[in-house]
């Protein structure tokens, strides 16, 4: 156990500090969910991209720069604590870019992997229907194969950035007689194929970050198909994992804040309750020892292991833990909370936090999941109902 | 930087829990109960491993090792409900008295002649002492009352909190495993009860509870044996988490035991009751909430994504 960070990474941290200091936008942009805040957060990407930050573990040739996860973690607490924007990319580099490093042909990857590292394609992700919510192996949307193209027919729902990205990911059923978790392919789309409608979908915020898509005899190349038909669940549950486990939110995220509700506290300490006093110490333990945790992850992964099934206990903790730092900082500001912007025009960045923070627990596999997932696998209880 | 244990303290940690997995059951607990609570053969079998002399410098004729070792050893004192006074001697006394030059009673400790468990004024009563008699809710925890001359020495209070926290961690892996194992096999409606989602969740969420305390109890033994400005706020963090964590589970376990878990007969209540004890012992949550305030809001220690291991 050592905890000291070495010269190296120490001078690491401060090339990205002064970095992001000289290009982070000085005023927060609009929120990703509309098309003004959406141009802004790609036109962040590419900058980013022009520093050569935008995914730092991955090898150079695919626009990377070859670090490893701890030197990953320095670069997202430094983002974080820059405040710099959220990853209009994150379907991409956070899933797909790991999918694809692990699973794909040295021909996708040369093909979908520098252009997503640039910024220049932003990811969707497709993965639910509406019939296959939680229950992920109910797809039934329909890929048939016609020569060298998938056709594909049904529709998704939840789709996370489609309403604006440039193509999307998800797993279609292959053989139309399989059921289950088997005869599904994991396939890349592009958004603007013929055949594809989006629809947004207006969240209960107002905006409209996520969207349907209705999929009418779509032609989509073979070549698109990642690790081959029929492999499309185990494909996926490598991608759920790296979503729940590790690059998702990293632990810089909730650190900041968890800063912010301090500061937050001592604007509010007359007014506060001991219960919300305590209840923002705990948020700073908490975000401390979910980083601790994923220093120790890191430091595993690097050592040639890997999570599985743990990735459930760190993605039921990050969720609810900024759901009760949000929760806090809206009793802090007490009848204050309600306003969109405050007297002095400023937006109440809590309240548009709190309610983004409901979809934690929802997102990326619900909580409940989550739980039978601990339980099962880890706890080894026994699975019911689950075919 | 490299947030890991080695090969050498893994392999420590699992060599004291298999030893006192195969010496130290629970029918040596139930035996304990009946006849006395302390066991000679016990303790000289704790010796003989070395565990004694852990922290004991080479030069006083111990072992010469750190305080994250020493944790990683009390988290299987926890996890075996272990009665004898280890911890509280050769990881609490023992590197307290080294600290403050007192080594004519070291080789006593190494060598398991001397029990020692040192006052402090945070305890209202003193563990394993000579004192009038008080009476713990943890039958194997022999307590007195507490001597008019206790310490009042932060760093002794820091080793008592930290090594209270790490046999939290471990009495709260074995009462989820308690729990786990017992769903597995009682069965009602038809399927084993931890085929229940409402069973499931909860001892999910003890497991997640236990799973995010553990890093931050390694976090507190590496701050505390490096003695940085902090070490006292993560010994507290520690502390508050494990406290939470076993308490969680406690009751969790307890809960998905139904009846049979409010009876002598079933081995869950020792646990139980030393998860009790030792949350109110050296520092009560209160206590480690004032020190984690005083320097969170406070603002003595520096928070933020960069401050991580500040």
């Amino acid at each position: 156990m050592d905890l000291a960070y070495s010269p190296k990474q120490q001078a690491f941290r401060a090339e990205v500090r002064a970095w992001l200091e000289a290009h982070v936008p000085k005023e927060p942009l609009v929120t990703l969910e509309c098309r003004e805040g959406y141009d802004q957060h790609v036109a962040w990407e590419r900058t980013l991209a022009g520093g050569n930050w935008g995914m730092v573990t991955w090898p150079e040739q695919f626009g990377g720069r070859g670090l490893d996860l701890i030197e990953w973690l320095i670069f997202e607490e430094e983002y974080f604590r820059a405040g710099a924007p959220n990853r209009a990319n994150q379907n991409g580099i956070f899933l797909l870019g790991p999918t694809i490093m692990e699973f794909g042909t040295d021909e996708q990857k040369a093909r979908f992997l520098p252009p997503m590292a640039r910024g220049e394609v932003i990811w969707a992700q497709a993965w639910s229907e509406p019939g296959a919510g939680s229950d992920m192996a109910a797809i039934q949307s329909k890929a048939v194969r016609d020569g060298d193209h998938y056709v594909i027919s049904g529709q998704k729902t939840w789709s996370s950035r489609a309403a604006f990205a440039d193509w999307g990911f998800g797993i279609f059923r292959t053989d139309p007689e399989s059921k289950r978790h088997k005869g599904l392919t994991f396939i890349l789309f592009d958004l603007n194929s013929p055949g594809i409608t989006r629809r947004p979908i207006r969240q209960l915020h107002g905006d409209t970050g996520f969207a349907e898509l209705f999929f009418d005899e779509v032609r989509v190349p073979v070549a698109n198909c990642l690790a081959g038909e029929g492999q499309g669940w185990n494909v996926a549950m490598a991608t759920a994992g790296f979503e729940r486990g590790l690059m998702l939110r990293s632990p810089g995220r909730f650190q900041a804040t968890a800063k912010r509700l301090v500061e937050l506290y001592r604007q509010h300490a007359d007014t506060a309750s001991p219960a919300a006093r305590e209840a923002v110490v705990q948020a700073w333990g908490a975000a401390q020892a979910y980083a601790y945790n994923t220093y120790g992850v890191a430091a595993k992964i690097m050592a040639g292991g890997s999570i599985g099934a743990e990735a459930s206990l760190n993605k039921i903790f990050w969720s609810e833990l900024d759901r009760a730092m949000h929760r806090t900082a809206m009793q802090l500001l007490g009848a204050a909370a309600e306003l969109k912007r405050f007297a002095d025009g400023s937006i109440n960045q809590w309240l548009e936090g709190y309610v983004f923070s409901l979809s934690g627990p929802i997102y990326a596999g619900s909580n409940e999941v989550q739980r039978n997932i601990t339980a099962e696998r880890l706890l080894g209880l026994p699975r019911v109902g689950a075919g | 930087m490299d947030f890991r244990f080695t090969d050498d303290q893994l392999l420590l940690a699992t060599s004291v829990r298999e030893y006192l997995a195969g010496t130290h059951g629970t029918q040596v607990l139930r035996r304990l109960d009946e006849q006395g609570n302390r066991d000679p053969a016990i303790w000289q079998g704790l010796v003989d491993m070395g565990l004694t002399g852990v922290l004991v410098p080479e030069a006083l004729g111990g072992l010469g090792m750190g305080l994250v070792e020493a944790a990683l050893i009390a988290v299987e004192c926890g996890r075996a409900c272990l009665a004898e006074p280890l911890v509280d001697t050769a990881f609490v006394a023992a590197p307290w008295l080294v600290r403050e030059g007192r080594t004519d009673a070291i080789a006593g400790i190494v060598d398991g002649s001397r029990k020692i468990v040192p006052a402090h004024a945070i305890n209202p009563w003193l563990a394993d002492g000579e004192g009038a008699r008080l009476q713990s809710v943890d039958p194997l925890r022999n307590l007195t009352t507490a001597p008019h001359d206790a310490s009042e020495d932060p760093y002794l209070l820091d080793l008592g909190a930290l090594m209270s926290a790490a046999q939290l961690v471990g009495i709260a892996d074995a009462m989820l495993e308690q729990a786990t194992d017992y769903a597995k096999l009682r069965s009602q409606f038809g399927q084993p009860i931890g085929a229940f989602q409402a069973i499931k969740h909860q001892l999910a969420s003890c497991m997640v509870a236990i799973e995010f305390a553990r890093p931050v109890v390694w976090r507190a033994a590496a701050a505390l044996q490096a003695g940085g400005a902090h070490a006292a706020t993560h010994v507290s963090h520690a502390k508050l988490a494990a406290t939470d964590a076993a308490m969680l589970t406690a009751e969790t376990a307890i809960q998905v035991h139904g009846a049979m878990g409010y009876t002598y007969e079933v081995d869950l209540h020792f646990w139980m009751k030393r998860a009790w004890a030792l949350s109110g012992a050296w520092g009560s949550r209160a206590f480690h909430v004032r020190r984690l305030d005083e320097a969170v809001i406070g603002g003595t220690i520096p928070i933020g994504p960069e401050h991580t291991f500040a």
